[in-house]
């Protein structure tokens, strides 16, 4: 073991996971609103992102515009979605939903290629590639030098503002106090005067949101293209390890999955365990639905007849 | 329940039980079958191509339809398990040296034990939950068969595969091929069909429909539950080792998550939980790719400069809006669909 | 009285099926199907030789009247090509389809080949190698059976390989596998040299120029590391004969690290690694966001200095330029088994002024409208050879293969593409060395031979 590399491992672990931790973010919150669990939210990203590609170079925006704008159409985008294909499927079983979201990914996915090609594109940069470097330290023989890429160091800092402001949201709003109470029970919520319709196409449009914000600050350090949504299937596992419900548990689940991928891509000195960083996410999935299914934060229900 | 023709009642237990009732079903039958065993004589090898895709996907579906469709039990990782079943089976013939004939039984016997280990979960989880937990099996069963045992598993590169012989004839083209598949989907047929109305098809319903309620009456679910993940990896074993005897190649990459969430589309398109719904669904969304394909050179003719962008974009874009409109307009799916249609033929001219 | 009569004919039905299962069981061998089937053995493990013997040239053999060689005006002659133009090989593949339709159309507006007009018919399989087989299968009993198929993919070369023997189908290949071109294959074709010869090549020429090039802290010994995908094509520069000869070359070969298949892959973790292990040359067989993003995080982490970085001909692209940038790009080093776009030199000249007439867009001047331009160029080559031995009426797929694999160097374009097969070797063995300079790829040395890396089975 590398134990003079662990720090970097560690950090630039943690920094790969804000990304991750977005993602997730997103994903909590539309299942916090309807029980749904969104297999699509990846390719929802990576067009939020495409849109933002285009709106910023092909359209030559200015950056805020741009983004702006990008991130007002995923809003929109988000709200269709729900209009359209989700809604019809109120009361249907688990599976259908399930298909849906699975659909609708494939229904992006070619949308994609149609409006922007299957070519990768490079991504205006939005902060300097130069990284932030941490000051050496050298503990006897070895140094510890540790670099940040500044990219990935903001989309932490937006993970944690996130994770705080919806934290406030969710407590202190009426909003969001509604949000809760739809997740609790569609129907009593309706019965309280509710609008259950517009409270679940709002959470699609936040979580796409949020996601989309993500897959910019990733477009930006390393490059877009149509496998951007495979980030989503990182963000599966961070949320089940987190636990559904919660929204710190998706934030601590999307750091810890990419830290669990540095330290196995990192530290093993044996190179087949070493090569097993991609499948860590899911190990610890397994692992996780075996011990404790609830996930780290989650609620657990009692089931009766 | 479907309607019957009038004057068709049940005389004795064995006729109760019977699923061809009438003697027409078994000239019927026997004609399809007929029809099908003469085409490699008259049919060219493209339609045979697609008829061998088909029928192998008919099987891995038919698997998938008794875990999701019978027990509820939702699987991502369908394209894993035949990964699994092609690896055991080419290793078993190229190996070993047994026959295809022998390695496909134990192909699908493999994977149906890997298919249990990943089913373990279903234990403690349900749902998503256990989507997820297939969906590992979809990720670490690939990374498996790349990194472990290369040089038996011959890492990322996959074996090559032998083609199946059977007493001095080789299966080799895809007309003779479709011989084997189409024995092996008259057997599969014949058993999921009679899983469904056994005793073991309605326990798994009555998991599927409240697990609860199942285990206060009495069926242990965990024990179903499992018996389901066997078969449906069972099934997915058997089609990986015919798909990877089809084209005598095999790696990690042959199968992956999105054949796994197609698979699940068929299951839906069909018709969850109905014995023809796999054939129905696996025939549907193969032959609508295969338009997609023939079609989309002509589309991308009208608009030259999107001609590659137009390729490339159909086929997702049409399987994914034909499985929301199923979804949305016929969650039954395509047995239902049939089922209607023959109810209506029934009662002509009256409405249904 | 119906139960009667189900009874009375269920044993009829029985005896049927029995008919017809041994109908079915002995109708493979026995009875003649309407597919071709392939003349040559397909018992034995396919050796890419020949059964007939090789055609000689025209002159030695006895002349029949009817064959004809000219002016074939009247007469199409198709060429079918399909692969994946959407997944993670876009940037290289989408441009490939343009490069074909442009070489075919300026082939025709050249009198085609000898006359007959050159027709183009292809498919997207999406990735999908389900789709692929479909494809082929309905390509192969075309009317005519196709004389040269196209193809971009390893994936879709390793699962078709025994075809292309059965059904007597030369296939010119993008996708250079060793494994997929040299293990029970024989009738593919690549276009450049094959992955690990490239990988040998590059390691010929590291050994005898590295006092040259070496960053300046790298140390003298060369120890080399493998950063690339955990897929197929990611490992097939690194397969065993590989790190055999760059051991007996005295090069040090550290590790192989994986990264993730995809645009934001993060690749510090490997690199890092790497650094540990002591590599200062860091080889990898990826393209596009790969070498991009390797090149990137190496200048992030201040490792350029210590590491030179190099990758098979398809890294070095306008899509990894574009992505990686021109300065992170620069000093990456590549083989280039073709001429390339700012080169001085007559077939160049032909596929930029065909470029430029069809309007193509700037990201599509890339190595993979160069390639397909100037494969068409070869497949005519190949074909003209074939009709000059046995005459355009009697051209088949022997007749192709016993043309390529006999005439020695196909020029493509004059030289844009270098291709040499003979009897056992399926992809050209000659590349040069070529660097990035400031957003330019600039060749280094003169055309080199690979050594012989292919898979030893």
């Amino acid at each position: 073991m590398n134990w003079a590399l662990f720090p970097q491992f560690f950090v630039t672990g943690l920094l790969n996971g804000g990304p991750i931790a977005l993602v997730a973010l997103g994903l909590v919150l539309i299942f916090k609103s309807s029980k749904i669990f969104n297999f699509a939210q990846g390719h929802i990203l990576m067009l939020g992102t495409f849109t933002a590609w285009w709106l910023l170079t092909q359209a030559a925006l200015p950056t805020w515009a741009g983004i702006g704008l990008a991130l007002v159409v995923v809003m929109l985008m988000g709200f269709a979605i729900e209009r359209v294909a989700l809604r019809p499927l109120v009361g249907q079983p688990l599976l259908s939903i399930i298909l849906m979201t699975l659909a609708l990914s494939q229904v992006m996915q070619g949308g994609a290629i149609l409006l922007f090609t299957a070519q990768q594109r490079r991504f205006p940069q939005l902060f300097p590639l130069e990284p932030y470097k941490l000051p050496e330290i050298t503990i006897g023989e070895t140094t510890v030098r540790i670099i940040l890429k500044q990219n990935l160091v903001w989309s932490f800092v937006i993970a944690m503002v996130a994770v705080v402001l919806f934290a406030l949201f969710f407590q202190y709003t009426r909003m969001g106090l509604a949000m809760r109470a739809t997740a609790e029970d569609h129907q009593l919520a309706r019965s309280i005067g509710l609008r259950v319709n517009h409270i679940f196409g709002l959470a699609w449009a936040i979580s796409g949101v949020v996601a989309t914000v993500g897959g910019i600050l990733l477009a930006s350090l390393s490059g877009l293209g149509l496998e951007l949504s495979i980030i989503a299937l990182k963000a599966f596992p961070a949320v089940l390890l987190g636990g559904l419900e919660s929204i710190p548990g998706a934030i601590i689940g999307g750091l810890a999955i990419g830290a669990i991928e540095a330290l196995v891509q990192g530290l093993p000195k044996d190179s087949t365990i070493r090569s097993m960083w991609p499948i860590a996410p899911y190990i610890v999935l397994v692992i996780a639905l075996i011990v404790r299914p609830e996930g780290l934060f989650g609620l657990k229900r009692i089931e009766r007849i | 329940m479907a309607l019957r023709v009038a004057g068709d009642f049940d005389t004795s237990y064995a006729r109760d039980m019977a699923t061809l009732r009438q003697p027409w079903h078994w000239w019927a039958l026997l004609g399809f079958l007929a029809v099908l065993a003469l085409l490699p004589q008259v049919a060219g090898s493209y339609l045979l191509g697609i008829l061998n895709t088909i029928a192998i996907t008919v099987i891995t579906v038919q698997g998938l339809n008794i875990l999701t469709g019978y027990a509820g039990q939702i699987s991502l990782g369908q394209a894993a398990f035949m990964t699994v079943g092609g690896y055991i089976s080419a290793l078993l013939v190229s190996r070993l040296g047994l026959s295809f004939f022998v390695a496909l039984p134990l192909a699908g016997l493999g994977a149906g034990l890997v298919g249990l280990a990943f089913g373990l979960p279903s234990l403690r989880v349900k749902g998503f939950y256990l989507a997820m937990a297939t969906l590992a099996a979809q990720f670490i069963i690939p990374w498996f068969v790349r990194n472990a045992y290369r040089d038996v598993l011959n890492g990322a590169q996959g074996l090559v595969v032998p083609v199946p012989e059977l007493a001095g004839v080789r299966f080799d083209t895809p007309n003779s091929y479709f011989y084997i598949t189409l024995a092996v989907v008259c057997i599969s047929t014949y058993v999921a069909h009679n899983i469904g109305r056994s005793r073991l098809g309605r326990a798994l319903i009555a998991i599927r429909d409240n697990d609860l309620a199942a285990e206060v009456l009495g069926i242990n679910p965990f024990k179903y539950k499992l018996q389901a993940f066997f078969i449906s990896a069972f099934y997915a074993g058997v089609a990986g080792a015919l798909w990877a005897h089809y084209t005598r190649h095999i790696n990690s990459e042959t199968f992956d998550l999105i054949d796994s969430v197609w698979f699940l589309g068929m299951v839906v398109i069909g018709g969850l939980g109905t014995s023809n719904g796999p054939i129905f669904g696996a025939v549907f969304v193969r032959l609508l790719r295969e338009a997609v394909v023939l079609l989309s050179p002509a589309l991308g003719r009208l608009f030259p400069a999107l001609e590659a962008n137009i390729l490339a974009a159909l086929g997702p874009i049409v399987f994914g809006t034909a499985l929301m409109l199923f979804l949305i307009f016929e969650p039954h799916g395509l047995a239902h669909r049939w089922q209607v249609l023959k109810a209506a033929w029934r009662l002509r001219p009256f409405a249904h | 009285m119906r139960t009667v009569r189900l009874f009375a004919v269920r044993p009829l039905v029985l005896v049927l099926i029995v008919v017809l299962l041994a109908l079915v069981a002995c109708a493979p061998g026995a009875a003649p199907t309407p597919t071709p089937q392939p003349p040559t053995p397909t018992k034995a493990p396919p050796k890419p030789t020949p059964t007939e013997a090789p055609a000689e040239p025209t002159a030695t053999k006895p002349a029949e009247p009817e064959k004809r060689t000219q002016n074939l005006e009247g007469e199409t002659i198709t060429l079918y090509h399909f692969g994946d133009i959407s997944g993670p090989y876009a940037a290289i593949t989408t441009p490939l389809v343009d490069g074909f339709n442009d070489a075919v159309a300026w082939l025709n507006e050249q009198g085609g080949i000898r006359g007959a007009k050159v027709e183009v018919v292809w498919a997207d399989d999406g990735g999908n190698i389900e789709e692929a087989i479909s494809i082929y299968n309905r390509f192969r009993t075309s009317d005519p059976k196709p004389l040269i198929l196209i193809i971009y993919g390893s994936p879709e070369l390793e699962a078709l390989r025994e075809r292309f023997v059965e059904d007597q189908i030369v296939t010119l290949t993008a996708g250079v596998s060793g494994e997929g071109l040299y293990v029970n294959s024989g009738w593919a074709f690549g276009w450049v040299p094959i992955y690990s010869d490239q990988f040998g090549l590059f390691v010929d020429w590291l050994v005898e120029n590295w006092a040259d090039v070496k960053p300046p802290q790298a140390g003298d010994e060369i120890k080399l590391g493998f950063v690339t995908w955990d897929t197929a094509y990611g490992r097939a520069a690194s397969t065993d004969e590989a790190i055999e000869y760059a051991k007996s070359k005295g090069v040090e070969v550290v590790g192989v690290e994986f990264i993730e298949l995809s645009p934001t892959a993060d690749t510090t973790t490997a690199l890092l690694n790497m650094q540990a292990a002591g590599a200062n040359v860091i080889y990898t067989n990826t393209l596009a966001f790969g070498p991009a993003n390797i090149l990137k995080d190496a200048t992030a982490l201040g490792l350029r200095e210590q590491m030179l970085f190099a990758g098979n001909n398809w890294a070095m692209d306008l899509a990894t330029l574009a992505l990686a940038g021109p300065e992170n790009m620069e000093s990456f080093y590549s083989l280039m088994p073709y001429l390339w776009w700012d080169e001085d030199h007559p077939g160049i000249e032909i596929i930029k002024e065909q470029f430029e007439k069809n309007q193509r867009p700037p990201q599509e001047r890339n190595i993979a409208y160069l390639a397909s331009f100037a494969i068409v160029d070869a497949a005519r080559q190949v074909l003209e050879r074939a009709i000059d031995d046995v005459g355009y009426d009697a051209l088949d797929g022997q007749a192709v293969y016993n043309a390529i694999t006999t005439m020695g160097e196909i020029q493509a374009l004059d030289g844009v593409l270098r291709l040499e097969y003979d009897e056992t070797r399926r992809a050209p063995n000659r590349a040069r060395v070529a660097v990035t300079q400031g957003g330019k790829f600039v060749p280094v040395t003169d055309w080199l031979v690979t050594p012989d890396l292919r898979p030893q089975k």
